[in-house]
């Protein structure tokens, strides 16, 4: 099993109060990987069901982001190597 | 400075760890001038004002808080920012000879203002002490006036040298019958003005107190001239002014205007420098509608702290001159508008 990746960059290094903050990740691990397990259902007369298919994550990461002066951040999209997350200045 | 943590955890427990720090920077501090240094307590009642700017001359024996301007002690001590502009010009036509005086028990002589600036063809060309004079050491006793009189006031000020040096050496300049041009004042003004911050540095200041020097931002190579590293250490501020005198120009676009060439131009040190607006205007021949046209100014400001490069913290309104508000009434509600809005507000 590897080890998880992650890095961190903000739209801007200071902000006004109210301005809008964009908080982007990147993130990965090498062991994170979709799979794909398709199912078909035979009975003893050997009908066979249709096949339907499941997908599942080996090795899932979990996101978390805090603030250390308590602002809130919400995430807005993640695609599951890159998440964006906005706040409130 | 806040920091957002950023954990990734796989599930086997494993962990990888970001951090990303980041700063919320203060309200700009909305500003006033009023003609003549004149009490501008009436003006700015019931308005968001913070910041101020006033303009004295060294040549004057009343530099702190200026004659009879008790009001400018009951602002700083309200917590007003009190952008003191002081000069090396002289300005008035009586006593522009040299001056004897008594500094905290230390006489002083300081000999007549050798250098004329502003020598703009057709005009008559103002007195200043030279830069040579300064350098020279002829100045202190002016230097030791003023800080004597400033410790008396009980807060920090900021200290701009100069109102804008451009303006000044934009003719070129002459200091005891050998002329100067352009480029060349501003190389003196630059040994000069470092003398002069060097002086106040080397003495006990009140805690708090901070300097720039002055340009009205209007010539790019000036502006680069008159910054170097070597004097932006010794400064807190950049410092420009801002006129709208042509039907033309935007606020994004005048404000816009200097920083640009200062981004471009200056270096590390000269960038770290928060920017502080002492002047700025719109001339109501051009815009009539002065309400109109100040009303877009926080939307600049805010879009150009937005921006790379140095945050501009504090903006006065300069009602004179180009400036002047008319009808006042107007103009006045249009600024308190203005400095009730974000990044204001």
């Amino acid at each position: 099993m590897a080890a998880p990746t992650v890095s961190a960059s903000l739209n801007a290094s200071t902000y006004s109060p109210g301005d809008p903050m964009t908080l982007t990740l990147s993130y990965g691990d090498p062991d994170t990987r979709p799979v794909t397990v398709t199912i078909v259902v035979t009975d003893a007369q050997g009908n066979s069901s249709a096949p339907v298919s499941v997908t599942a994550v080996i090795d899932p990461l979990t996101v978390t982001v805090s603030d250390d002066s308590g602002r809130t951040w919400t995430r807005i999209s993640d695609t599951g190597a890159v998440a964006v997350y906005r706040a409130v200045a | 400075m806040p920091r957002v943590t950023v954990t990734v955890r796989d599930s086997g427990g494993r962990t990888a760890t970001a951090t990303a720090d980041y700063a919320i920077a203060p309200p700009v501090l909305g500003g006033y001038y009023l003609s003549g240094n004149g009490d501008p307590t009436a003006d700015m009642a019931g308005g968001n004002f913070r910041s101020l700017t006033q303009y004295r001359s060294f040549a004057d024996g009343y530099l702190f808080p200026g004659w009879n301007k008790p009001w400018l002690l009951t602002l700083g001590r309200n917590g007003f920012a009190i952008n003191m502009v002081l000069e090396l010009k002289h300005y008035g036509a009586a006593n522009t000879g040299p001056q004897t005086f008594t500094v905290d028990g230390v006489g002083y002589t300081v000999p007549a203002p050798a250098m004329t600036i502003q020598q703009r063809p057709g005009t008559t060309w103002p007195k200043a002490y030279g830069y040579g004079q300064v350098l020279a050491g002829l100045c202190d006793g002016l230097f030791a006036r003023a800080l004597s009189q400033y410790r008396t006031m009980g807060f920090p000020v900021t200290i701009q040298l100069a109102s804008e040096l451009d303006t000044d050496h934009e003719f070129g300049t002459t200091e005891s019958g050998v002329a100067y041009d352009w480029a060349d004042s501003d190389a003196r003004a630059v040994q000069a003005m470092t003398y002069i911050v060097n002086w106040f540095k080397a003495r006990p200041l009140p805690a708090g107190t901070t300097f720039s020097v002055g340009s009205g931002g209007f010539d790019r190579a000036c502006f680069r001239r008159t910054h170097p590293e070597s004097l932006m250490s010794r400064l807190d501020f950049l410092q420009w002014n801002v006129y709208a005198t042509d039907p033309g120009h935007t606020a994004l676009a005048r404000f816009r205007r200097t920083k640009d060439w200062a981004v471009a131009d200056l270096g590390p040190v000269a960038l770290a420098r928060p920017v502080i607006i002492a002047e700025w205007g719109v001339r109501v021949a051009e815009f009539p509608d002065q309400a109109a046209w100040i009303a877009t100014v926080p939307p600049a400001i805010a879009q150009l702290n937005a921006e790379r490069g140095p945050r501009i913290v504090r903006t006065n309104y300069f009602n004179s001159g180009w400036g002047t508000l008319s009808p006042k009434a107007t103009g006045l509600a249009a600024l308190r508008a203005a400095y009730a809005t974000k990044p204001y507000g």
